[in-house]
This record gives C-alpha cells, structure tokens and sequence, in this order.
C-alpha cells in the first residue's frame, strides 16, 4: 500500500505535461477536468488503492506536485 | 620550492609589478587568478609564490574570463580577491566586470596597460585602456580606477585598491601602464601594523534574504557571503534590495542600474583623489600615471625659467575628478592635458575645463613614448605667447 | 494540501510557489533529482542545505536552483558557472559546490572552461541539462543537436555532428562522469549523489526534454513523446561498447563513463598551505 499526495496547484495539467500519466505501471492517472489557478487541468488518481507505491510519479514530476509515501502494512490513514 | 618571504618592511629598489604584488599581500589579498600576459606576468609569477605562504590560494586559469570569474567566486567565499591582466584581457573580462559591478562584488583588478589596439605592442606601456575599464561592459554601470605613478605607487594604491573595494563592494582597477610595470624604483614598504585594512561587512547570520537589503543600498549593503548559512540569492540578472530576480517592475529596474552607480558617486569625496600643485593664473598641466612624472618635470623647469605653470595629476581616473579639474580651470590662465594616447580622457577633462578657459592637447612625438619634459615646456610657452 | 507538506520543500525556498519552466519540462525532473539526492545525503551524513553552494550560468535550466533552492545560490553569465564555482570552492573548500546549467551553456560558449575544470580535477559536481537545443533563445541549434535535424539556424538541417560531452569531459580527467535521461530519474538521482559524494570533479549528463522548442523542431512533440524516446532508444553503456558506430546511430548511451580516484586541487591546496606553514585565513 502507499499513500499519494496531489497538490494540483503545482500541477502544470494531463494536457500539458502528463508525464506521471506516462510513467505509472499502474495507468492510475487521469485528467481531474478542473482547472488550477494558473490555468492549467491537474491530473488525479482513478484509483489510490491500486497504487503499488513505486514512487515513478513523483520522481518524474517537473513540479514537485507528487508525493507517494510507501506504508508498510496498515492502510493510510 | 621552499616557502617564498614577503619583503621586509624598509626601503627596497624594486620593479613596480613586484612592489604592487607585495602590496595586495599586505592589503589582505588571499586569491589571486590570472593568466599570463606582458607586461601583467610578473605580478602572478610573485603572488604564486607567496599567496600559499599566507592561506591563500593562487589559480592559473585557462583565459582571462575564467580568471575574473573565480575571483569573483572566491570574493563570495569571503575572501579578498584580485586578477591582474593587461589591455586584451580586460576586454576578454568585460562581461563579467559588469557582473561584478550589478552583484556588488568586492574585487581588485589591475590593469597593466600596454599599446595597442589589438595584439599591438607587448612590452610598451600605453595608457590605452582608461576608457574602456569604465566603460566597456554593457549597460550603466560605475566602477573605481587608481591611477599609480611610480613603483611606490604601485605598492600604496594596491592598499587603497582593496580597501575601497571592500568598503565600496565594488570592482576597483589599478591602472598602470607597461612602463610603472616595469620600472625599477625605490620602494618604502612599512610595518604591515602601520596599514590600514579595511574589511567589507557582513551580513547577519541566521537570517534569510528576504529578512535583509543585501543589494541596492547606496550606503553599501552587508554582504551575505557564502558558507554562513544565509541563504545568499546573487543573480546577474535584473533583481529587487534583497537579491530576488525581478524583470517586471520598472522601478526595481531602475534601482538595479542606478542604485550601484549612486552609491559609489555618493561618496566620490572619499575615493577621488588628486595630487594639485598650481597657482591662480597658471598653465595648469593636467596628467596622469606615467605621464605625470613628465608634466611634474616640465612645470619644475618652467618654473625655473620663471614661468607661471602648475600641474594637476589624477590619482584617481573613476569616478572623474570633475570637481577638481573644473576648479583648477577656474584659477588657470589655461589647461595643457597630457596623455599617453590619443586623448581618451580629454572629452570628459575638456567638459569640466573648457567653459572656463582654453584647453589644449598634447600627445606624445609618437604614441607610446613617454613625453620628453622639453616638448611639454614648449608647447606651454606657444600657450602663454 | 499545502506545498510545504512536500518532503523536498524543506530544501527551497518558501516564497519560491512556482517553477519557471514550462510545463512538461524536464528541468524540474533535475531538480528534483538533486534534491532527492540531497535528502538522501542529509538522512545518511547529515549534509544540510547549508553546506552547499549552487552556481550556474544562463539559461532555462540555470534557473534550476536559482531561485528555488534554499542555500547560497550564485547565478552567473552564459558559459561561465564552472569559473565561478572554481573560485567557491578554492575559497570555501570545505563546501559542496554543485554547478547546474544546459548544454549551451557548459558545453558550447563554456565548453573550455568544462575541459579545464575536467583536468584540475577541482572538487565540482557539474549536473549538465542537455536538451539538444536552445531553448530559452526560440529553437536554435546546439552543439548537442543529432545530426540532421531542422532547428531554427538550421532549416536545412544541422550538418555537424552532436557533441558527445560525457565521454569529452572523461577524456578530460574527471574521475565521475555519468550520464542518465530524465526517464531514468532514480538512476540520475544515484548518480548525482555519487557525484556529490565524490571527492574530485564529477559530471552528471541528463539528457532531458523541451517539448516546446525541441519538441516542435523534431516532431516528436510532448513531453512524454519524448520521455518515451528517451525510454525506447537509450542503450546501457557496456552494450553500446560493444556495437559499431552504425549500429548506435541514434541511441543514447547511458551509464557510468567512468568512476575512478584522482589528486583533487583543493586538497591539494589545503596540503601545500599545510606544508608551507600555514592554514587558510
């Protein structure tokens, strides 16, 4: 199990860059279809829980918009 | 080698690249970079043998611009720094002393002037680069420029050079041509305890930029040198009091260009210097560097003939004398303006003098030979005929 | 969630909300490379920000720690950040100087200032950008350009060949020279903390994508087109010693080019000063 953070705010969009999109195994990301203030549509996750915790997303993100926490047993929280 | 020794304090009968090389160990100098270059080369040769034997470090770089460049570095690393070079390698450095100027940088650069343009000629002295040592980077900008005179000179402007740059945080070149360089004469180097060093402030430790003014303060902003955990934010680009780039707000724009010129004009009363012996009504002879030796021999054997001629010699180039020049027109029956060149300095002397009496020009019979004492006295006799 | 809560945000500076680049940007795998590398560096020997000056030249990628890091950062003039950071560190030897610029920058208007520092060996680790383009100028061909592309001030296509700066800098002495994409940000992260920990000049190549001006002048188009050329046409090192020149036609060799001990200059500063009586003021 891991835990993901988005902070859309950062995200520079699917549209844009995609990149995590690119690199997920799991293929968990997608556009969240709302816009962010700087004009941008973020990406989010279609399903945090088939997340395995690789950590691909957040090293290849251009703008520090990822975080994935890896959890060792119990569920986050 | 064994470990090189400074010269004693006394009086010694030395070259003047070697007197100035003394100079900048006694003035706190403890990183030198430099490339090889007549009639500059003496002046790496001796501080590599003696920046080591004080915790200096002395760096042979690839090209004059590596060369400014990590002086530049080191004055961020806190230490007193300097390169020494010739005409072509302040024109290769050019960038970058505007860099040093827009980041407020501690730094000497001495400048041992040779004839040209171009590769020109080496070894003779010419003072061809007064100009461009103010003016050749891009944009506004200020720097400071000593003008030394004899060996002795090189040795006392070295001192001064590094204060001023440290009190100042700014570029500050020693201008000598080839022939100061070269020149073999007595030299008095005191008790390193008689020498009055002055250390640049530093901005408080534990603090942020954005908790200080580190740039832009025309009383000259503590430096927050690297290494102390400040967080130092330098940038060569446009940037705000606190260091921060702005390339937006017309008024941090203007701040950036002007606020470094300012500080330094501010206090122009403490960095220009001149040395003035002239009376009301004289020719007053106005010169500097290696040519004031010639316009001080030419008044001595006027005034021997009984002729009113004084002089007027520049210790300072930059900021201009233009208080001191304009003065001694006012009292000058006219102003004969030496130069070793084609008359670089006489636009800005002609611009404070000429409103208020004649002013003439004279070079030397041929370019990059010194002035013979006799043809200065000539020509100031045609001047008062 | 507030950015602060992103573990590498202890490492910038909190009033520095964006990044400059453009989205899809590598330059912001880079960063994140570096201080992921940093962080590690901090949990294993206790390395803070404090203990690192960052230098670069100019740019987009020179923007990458200035003004996001929170450290001393020193951005220079075009070419010149590995001259800069010489002079840090002989003044500072006891800092980590880390200079990070573009292929531009380091490999063609400062390509000497690169060979040199090579030689000294002077204790930098040089994080090279090298996107095959201009890209802060509009499109522009680079010394690092493949061979026949249409860029900008080569509509006809680029007639010289690319410039291979990793094996050049380890021709030139560097005891570390690596080079990774930004496909590859584990094994770039890896090879940065190696750099840093290495006592001795250490180059680290990430070749990295611009979808904007070389995306357009190669067609390759987004960023992740290029990631996924990146992915489908790099080549580990030991193969590509291997195969012919025909055979790599195309392919990004990456790897450790080399990993070796060598005399380091400011050390060897520090031991002369030692000898000659005196330790550093």
């Amino acid at each position: 199990m891991a835990k993901v953070t988005l902070f859309p705010q950062a995200c520079k969009g699917m549209e844009d860059c995609g990149i995590c999109a690119l690199v997920c195994p799991q293929h968990l990301f997608t556009s969240s279809g709302e816009m962010n203030e700087a004009g941008y549509v973020p990406t989010r996750l279609t399903e945090p829980e088939e997340c395995t915790g690789c950590q691909s997303c957040m090293l290849s993100c251009p703008d520090m918009a990822i975080v994935v926490v890896k959890e060792k047993g119990e569920e986050a929280s | 080698m064994k470990a090189a020794v400074r010269l004693k304090p006394g009086t010694h009968f030395i070259e003047g690249n070697l007197a100035l090389a003394e100079g900048a160990i006694a003035a706190g100098c403890r990183f030198m970079a430099g490339y090889p270059i007549t009639p500059a080369s003496e002046i790496p040769n001796r501080l590599s043998q003696l920046l080591p034997t004080v915790g200096g470090v002395f760096l042979q770089t690839e090209d004059e611009i590596a060369a400014i460049c990590s002086a530049i570095g080191a004055s961020w690393a806190g230490l007193k720094a300097m390169t020494a070079t010739s005409g072509p390698g302040v024109s290769l450095m050019q960038e970058n002393i505007g860099l040093a100027a827009s980041t407020e940088t501690p730094l000497v650069i001495v400048d041992v002037m040779r004839f040209g343009p171009s590769t020109g000629v080496p070894s003779v002295g010419l003072a061809g680069d007064v100009v461009q040592v103010a003016r050749g980077s891009h944009g506004d900008y200020q720097i400071i420029a000593l003008c030394p005179e004899s060996p002795q000179e090189m040795y006392d402007h070295m001192i001064r050079a590094f204060n001023l740059a440290e009190r100042f945080r700014c570029p500050v070149f020693v201008l000598p041509d080839g022939f100061i360089g070269h020149m073999r004469e007595q030299v008095v180097i005191p008790p390193d305890q008689e020498i009055e060093l002055a250390q640049r402030k530093i901005a408080p430790a534990g603090t942020t930029p954005l908790e200080r003014q580190d740039f832009l303060d025309p009383e000259v902003a503590p430096m927050p040198v690297f290494g102390r955990g400040r967080q130092a934010h330098v940038t060569s680009s446009c940037h705000n009091g606190q260091g921060m780039r702005n390339l937006t707000d017309p008024e941090v724009m203007h701040a950036f260009a002007t606020m470094p010129i300012e500080k330094i004009l501010r206090h122009r009363d403490q960095i220009v210097e001149v040395a003035a012996d002239y009376a009301p009504g004289d020719v007053v002879i106005v010169a500097y560097g290696t040519v004031a030796r010639s316009a001080r021999a030419a008044a001595q054997a006027a005034r021997a003939q009984g002729l009113a001629v004084g002089t007027l010699c520049l210790k300072t180039l930059w900021p201009f004398a233009d208080q001191e020049v304009a003065a001694a027109a006012q009292q000058a029956r006219a102003v004969l303006v030496l130069e070793n060149n084609t008359g670089q300095m006489l636009p800005y002397i002609k611009a404070e003098a000429a409103a208020h009496c004649p002013v003439q020009f004279l070079g030397p019979r041929l370019l990059g030979q010194i002035h013979e004492p006799n043809a200065v006295l000539t020509r100031v006799k045609e001047m008062m005929s | 969630m507030s950015l602060a809560e992103h573990p590498l945000r202890k490492y910038t500076r909190p009033h520095v909300k964006k990044t400059t680049t453009c989205p899809g940007c590598g330059n912001g795998i880079v960063a994140q490379a570096i201080l992921w590398a940093i962080d590690e560096l901090n949990r294993e020997e206790g390395l803070s920000m404090d203990d690192f000056v960052f230098v670069s030249g100019i740019g987009c990628s020179a923007w990458i720690p200035s003004p996001l890091f929170a450290a001393d950062t020193l951005h220079t003039t075009h070419g010149r950040p590995i001259a800069f950071a010489t002079g840090v560190k002989l003044g500072l030897p006891r800092q980590k100087v880390l200079v990070a610029s573009g292929d531009g920058d380091l490999a063609a208007i400062g390509g000497n200032h690169l060979i040199h520092a090579a030689r000294r060996n002077i204790d930098l680790t040089v994080v090279m950008v090298n996107n095959g383009i201009y890209g802060m100028t509009g499109g522009q061909t680079a010394p690092t350009t493949p061979r026949g592309l249409n860029t900008i001030t080569s509509p006809y296509g680029t007639m010289e060949p690319e410039f291979n700066v990793a094996a050049m800098v380890a021709a030139a002495g560097a005891p570390y020279v690596a080079r990774w994409t930004t496909y590859h940000p584990r094994q770039l992260k890896r090879a940065i903390k190696k750099g840093i920990q290495k006592q001795g000049f250490s180059f680290i190549e990430a070749i990295s994508q611009c979808p904007v001006q070389y995306g357009r002048v190669s067609k390759l188009g987004r960023a992740t087109a290029i990631l996924e050329h990146f992915r489908d046409h790099s080549l580990k090192l030991a193969k590509a010693r291997e195969m012919s020149e025909e055979e790599l036609a195309g392919k990004i060799t990456v790897g450790e080019f080399c990993d070796r001990q060598a005399p380091e200059l400011a050390s060897q500063w520090s031991e002369l000063r030692a000898r000659l009586g005196k330790e550093q003021g």
